[in-house]
């Protein structure tokens, strides 16, 4: 239960599109997508966290990833990593 | 013994003491001296005779004949189970979990407050792919045997793939019932060896096409309405007779041309599509395909004058009977039973195919046809020749374009009847209208004759809309047709974004390629265009 009231907490924040949580395995846990949407968006973005992360630990081992944003043309993609899950917020930051 | 020789006998004669006269001189004969040839035999001593031979080569005759062979197909199943749930097999601690949304929980809301406050990025754009600045005509298609003719270019459309432009030749100015025969020619562009005056295909057709829709995913199925009222569809696949579907010439058929033919998705059978015709009879009718070829009514709708929804802002137009002829339609892309009309009288109309009070039309049809209009927008000073709504934006804004004679081009809201910006785009007639597919703030229009200040100026031009530069004159104005002849129709190919297909009066299709800032999303337009729309509702 309050698992939900932070995510909806979350999703609730302003421009806000979507919101999801995905295991170590990448597998998606909670989601405010529809399925092949969120399949899609776990696969890719799990991929590319475990890469960034790979790459700031190979230029300095004693650092790591703390936070991922992702700026395109039509919103902005946010993922807060950890050891055993992976938190997605996508946002729309238009003023 | 010594010889001399006597000069008086001429004989060799001995010198000094003479032998014995017997033995002096003597007939005999001496054996010739043989030399003996040394080199032959001496070379046959060296050498010796011998022969070769090949041996015998062995040959043999066979012959090898396939004379069997299969057909066989391969074709995926479309997989009759659903997508399995993903979360079933997760198994979740939502201890863990909990603590891991607490940890980041603020650092999340803290990032999305600064990126809603940023301005960071303002006016920061990337360029991905190289710009292309100018409008490049690439093709100038035509078919000689209809030019010589005469014959105009009323109508393209280009197919579920986006590599074949098909157009029809035709009449626009004829006012009598022809007869002339007329062409449906195509094209495939991304073809080598495209030969700009050969179409691929032509059909002959008996009556002037007025208009052209090629089926939304069939690529080769095109449909036609013809002057004469009829509706057939062609199979361009097809080599002998690519003639698949017609009306024909029934009760049910329209009484005057059609204008515009387009093609109804159906819900319950997938590929089944049907046709829908608009014509001037004031007719909008619903056909489906029977089993021998035939085209059959499935439903109608007739718009009679009595019938129209007048709202108070439009009394002082409604002035009598306003002429009800249909000349174009376009289907609203959210709701898809809501439509749009634009009418001779220069009303464009808001209709659904849900509507179910009958219409009061005289003739008996098979089905009987309802009147689907809902409101009146607010007219042009002529007849309006097309409409068209925007693919992009989201069900409360709904809005469409009208062009008319009046040079004017309508943006409407379905919402209100006023129009939210009218742009007097030229002085000549517009003939057509439409939304660019990949922009939400572009539309281009079509256009040509007409009556500028007592002179008749027919040039022909196909302006270029961005409301994000000016919505006050066109971003771009294209000279089409050299001999300053108007260009009737124009439609952007949904696959190839950047192509744009316009024919005109000199029986000339020309496919334009346009620049990248009609054909790239800037980043905010969607959010622009909904301010302007809110700004001017206001």
């Amino acid at each position: 239960a309050e698992v939900e009231e932070t995510l909806k907490r979350i999703q609730a924040h302003k421009g806000v599109i979507a919101t999801i949580v995905i295991n170590a395995e990448g597998i998606p846990i909670r989601t405010t997508l529809d399925n092949s949407t969120t399949v899609q968006y776990a696969g890719l973005l799990h991929q590319l966290t475990m890469k960034a992360r790979s790459t700031v630990r190979d230029i300095d081992p004693q650092n790591d990833l703390t936070f991922l944003r992702i700026r395109s043309k039509k919103h902005e993609i946010m993922v807060a990593p950890d050891k055993e899950y992976l938190l997605i917020v996508i946002q729309n930051p238009c003023e | 013994a010594r010889f001399h020789g006597n000069p008086r006998s001429g004989r060799w004669e001995l010198l000094g003491p003479r032998p014995p006269l017997a033995a002096m001189f003597a007939d005999g004969t001496a054996p010739g001296a043989d030399v003996e040839s040394l080199w032959r035999s001496a070379r046959s001593a060296r050498c010796e005779a011998k022969s070769c031979q090949t041996g015998k080569i062995s040959t043999a005759e066979t012959a090898v004949q396939s004379h069997t062979s299969r057909d066989a197909g391969v074709q995926t199943d479309q997989s009759k189970d659903a997508v399995q749930d993903f979360q079933q097999e997760v198994q979740v601690d939502y201890a863990s979990l909990l603590s891991f949304l607490q940890r980041v929980e603020d650092a999340v809301i803290k990032e999305l407050n600064k990126n809603w406050k940023s301005r960071a990025f303002d006016g920061f754009e990337v360029n991905w792919t190289d710009q292309n600045e100018t409008v490049l005509c690439l093709h100038t298609l035509s078919y000689p045997e209809a030019q010589d003719q005469n014959l105009q270019v009323t109508s393209v459309s280009w197919n579920a793939t986006g590599s074949v432009v098909a157009c029809s030749y035709g009449r626009l100015d004829g006012g009598d019932w022809s007869t002339e025969k007329s062409y449906v020619c195509t094209w495939n562009l991304d073809r080598r060896g495209l030969n700009p005056q050969r179409p691929d295909l032509v059909v002959d057709v008996p009556s002037s096409v007025m208009c052209l829709a090629f089926h939304p995913s069939q690529p080769s199925l095109v449909a036609g309405g013809l002057f004469s009222g009829e509706l057939v569809v062609w199979d361009t696949s097809r080599t002998e007779d690519p003639v698949i579907w017609r009306t024909g010439m029934t009760d049910d058929t329209h009484t005057d041309p059609v204008y515009q033919v387009n093609w109804l998705p159906d819900a319950k059978h997938r590929n089944h599509a049907r046709l829908l015709s608009v014509s001037t009879d004031g007719k909008i009718l619903v056909w489906r395909e029977e089993r021998d070829g035939r085209l059959a009514l499935a439903e109608g709708f007739a718009m009679v004058a009595q019938q129209i929804p007048r709202s108070a802002q439009l009394k002082k137009f409604a002035r009598g009977e306003a002429a009800v002829g249909v000349t174009s339609l376009s289907f609203s892309h959210f709701d898809p039973r809501v439509f749009v009309v634009g009418v001779e009288g220069g009303y464009s109309l808001k209709c659904s195919t849900a509507a179910e009070t009958l219409a009061l039309h005289r003739t008996g049809s098979s089905v009987p046809l309802r009147a689907p209009a809902e409101l009146a927008f607010s007219p042009h000073g002529g007849p309006v020749y097309s409409v068209s709504c925007s693919p992009f934006h989201r069900q409360v804004l709904n809005l469409f374009l009208s062009c008319g004679t009046d040079g004017q081009v309508h943006l409407h809201s379905m919402l209100q009847t006023q129009a939210l910006v009218s742009l007097q785009l030229s002085k000549k007639y517009l003939f057509c209208v439409r939304w660019s597919p990949v922009r939400p703030l572009v539309f281009a229009a079509a256009s040509g004759e007409g009556n500028c200040n007592q002179r008749f100026c027919s040039i022909g031009d196909v302006h270029l809309v961005d409301f994000e530069k000016s919505s006050r004159k066109p971003a771009v104005s294209i000279k089409q047709a050299a001999g300053e002849r108007p260009v009737y129709c124009l439609e952007f190919n949904i696959k190839q974004t950047r192509l744009l297909a316009a024919g005109d009066a000199t029986g000339t299709v020309k496919v334009w390629q346009l620049s990248s800032d009609f054909t790239e999303q800037g980043p905010r337009e969607m959010n622009h265009l909904e301010q302007l729309a809110s700004e001017i509702m206001d």
